[in-house]
């Protein structure tokens, strides 16, 4: 039993070693990449990730799935581009949330009301969203004026503006989650829906309410993106819902609801984040980036899985037969 | 009048053909040419699709379109939906130039000619005609005018490149261009970084600016696609390093394509060279090879735009030829 504890001790541990893994590799064949300027980089690139993964860890935390919130950055992009592109960055970022929320309440309606499967109903608006924005910008590149474009260089107390953004989503992200009875609500429906309704949980609108927060938090990841990249060609954002999928799945959220949380989400879009930066610091040939990128993942996956598995088998009730004296 | 029912057998059609006739007629007229681009990702594509659209308009065809948002498999059923629709040839932009090959032969056996704008196939048996910008050598010329201005301004340069996706023949090729010519000149420039984008723009963003920390002085960069302008800008700004040819600070910039932003940059003298892809060249090999393929004439297989690289010295005389320049025209006049 004493050895399983350990296994389990190690697994939980597992992702921390293997960042501090790659850190190490990294560290000793770049100088630089141990700068804190480097540091700052890496959470300026993970940060619209992040974003992005938080808001699909709450759908992912009820066991629902949001495939969509690729296709709403790029819709909230583009319609910032072109029907509010004089508008301040105080106006802009609740109207693209606004955009996003609306999306997310869309994909809700089906999934809670009509019971169509999540991934089913999300599928279906990533390609409608990508669709309106498609039609929205005539799949002509959207550019930014400066009050946007200068943002990615905007600093307060000397941290860049993306960090505070992406600190201030992870902060109030955490305190629902972790103290506040909707959190509490959320990791009720994920692990069991009918006990949750029987407990008089109003899983419909715990349900509609994660889609919301799902697809606010894409417009504002695709608000911080922009102010970075500076245009929206028609690939914005593409294939982002894989992204932060596994930056939740890297960071220990299940795919089956009900496990996880903010922080393990965060810590995996900013450990993708640090093995494309390592990888780019040290000169390394582009065509290994795939291979080691995905091997990490993998291991990341497989020791979370291993991870599950021990749990599993450690809350099994035992149940002692006594042998009958014959 | 009374008839006969072989009068009348006879007259019944007659009339059923002459009202069919204009069906006929128009069938004959109109021929229908299916364009499949698998996603309209920069202005190149868009700009290209538009050309094909006019120029086969103009001459008369009927076009449909389809995109398959970089989806083989979709690219493949929407080929079989228009060969079971009877077009009469497909233009075509795959993503996978290996993808593609079922769809060739599919359209061989279907006898109907197939024309790929700008990006070949993979070697086959299947026959199709190919229309590809000489990417390796549009690079080769771009990249010695940069060399060119380096060594006019002396010392040793650090030089970084963006490479497009590594499935893509076209990225490959300016990548093996930009190769080609710093391996002759590694006296004075030094690749320090080699950043695969993906075609993807935040992951250009990224790369760059991963690559400026671990080289803060890289001064001479070259992206393989001007798409990525703007993100090459960003990180620039960010780093004060945009700055105009003549200043202390500026690198060595270039790019390939020729959209209107290479333009913009080129006359704002931000940037030394572009290789130029002649797209009304391109689109225009592709309507007539599709055009002679259904008459039944020969074609090459191949078909070559030689392009050519812009830059400051030569910006007068070679901007009409520069497609970005005639988008950026009709936008400011």
């Amino acid at each position: 039993m004493n050895t399983v504890r350990l296994r389990l001790a190690l697994l939980r541990n597992a992702p921390v070693a293997l960042f501090v893994v790659v850190l190490a590799v990294f560290g000793s064949l770049s100088d630089r990449f141990l700068d804190v300027q480097n540091f700052t980089n890496i959470l300026i690139q993970a940060s619209h990730i992040a974003i992005l993964g938080i808001g699909m860890t709450f759908v992912l935390l009820t066991a629902g799935i949001d495939l969509s919130v690729g296709a709403v950055m790029y819709l909230s992009v583009a319609l910032l581009g072109i029907y509010l592109a004089d508008a301040s960055p105080i106006l802009a970022v609740p109207a693209m949330m606004a955009v996003g929320a609306l999306f997310g309440l869309v994909n809700a309606f089906f999934v809670v009301r009509l019971r169509v499967a999540a991934f089913i109903v999300t599928l279906a608006t990533l390609f409608i969203g990508r669709g309106l924005a498609l039609w929205v910008t005539e799949t002509r590149m959207v550019f930014y004026k400066d009050q946007i474009l200068s943002l990615a260089r905007a600093e307060f107390l000397g941290v860049p503006w993306a960090i505070w953004v992406f600190a201030i989503v992870f902060a109030v992200a955490w305190i629902v989650l972790n103290h506040t009875p909707f959190g509490r609500q959320v990791y009720a429906v994920g692990e069991n829906p009918d006990a949750a309704a029987k407990a008089g949980i109003n899983v419909p609108l715990v349900l509609t309410t994660v889609y919301a927060v799902s697809g606010a938090c894409a417009g504002i990841a695709g608000f911080v993106s922009i102010t970075q990249v500076g245009a929206a060609a028609s690939s914005f954002a593409m294939e982002k819902e894989f992204a932060a999928v596994a930056a939740s799945v890297l960071g220990g959220v299940s795919l089956f609801g009900g496990r996880g949380g903010v922080a393990g989400t965060v810590f995996g879009a900013v450990l993708i984040q640090t093995v494309q930066n390592g990888l780019v610091i040290v000169n390394a040939d582009p065509y290994i980036y795939p291979l080691v990128t995905s091997s990490i993942i993998f291991v990341a996956v497989f020791v979370d899985s291993q991870r599950s598995r021990i749990l599993e088998r450690l809350g099994r009730r035992r149940i002692r037969i006594e042998e009958r004296p014959v | 009048m009374k008839l006969t029912r072989r009068q009348f057998t006879l007259a019944t059609l007659m009339a059923a053909g002459t009202a069919g006739l204009p069906v006929y007629v128009k069938a004959q007229g109109k021929k229908t040419i299916a364009v499949l681009f698998d996603g309209l990702y920069s202005p190149f594509w868009v700009a290209g699709l538009d050309v094909i659209k006019q120029d086969l308009t103009k001459r008369g065809y009927e076009m449909v379109q389809a995109i398959s948002d970089k989806d083989d498999n979709r690219q493949f059923e929407q080929v079989r939906a228009m060969l079971a629709r009877k077009v009469d040839g497909i233009i075509i932009v795959q993503t996978d130039s290996n993808a593609v090959i079922p769809a060739i032969k599919a359209a061989n056996d279907a006898r109907v000619p197939m024309v790929h704008f700008n990006r070949p196939p993979a070697k086959t048996d299947a026959f199709s005609v190919a229309v590809v910008a000489d990417n390796r050598s549009i690079t080769n010329a771009t990249v010695e005018h940069m060399v060119k201005v380096a060594k006019e301004k002396g010392g040793k340069y650090k030089a970084a490149i963006l490479i497009g996706n590594l499935g893509d023949p076209n990225a490959i090729g300016r990548r093996d261009g930009f190769f080609d010519v710093v391996d002759k000149n590694k006296d004075i420039i030094d690749v320090v970084a080699r950043i695969p984008t993906e075609w993807n723009a935040d992951v250009a963003f990224a790369g760059l600016t991963n690559a400026f920390q671990a080289n803060p002085d890289i001064n001479f960069l070259f992206t393989s696609s001007d798409f990525l302008f703007p993100q090459i800008v960003q990180v620039l700004k960010t780093r004060n390093k945009f700055q105009p040819i003549g200043h202390k600070d500026h690198i060595i910039f270039g790019g390939f394509d020729g959209d209107a932003m290479a333009y913009e940059l080129l006359k704002d003298k931000y940037l030394d060279a572009d290789g130029v892809q002649d797209l009304f060249k391109e689109a225009e090999l592709a309507v007539n090879a599709i055009v002679d393929l259904q008459e039944g004439k020969t074609v090459e297989r191949v078909l070559l735009d030689p392009g050519f690289a812009i830059h400051q010295a030569n910006l007068e005389q070679a901007r009409d030829r520069m497609w970005g320049y005639s988008i950026y025209k009709q936008k400011n006049g």
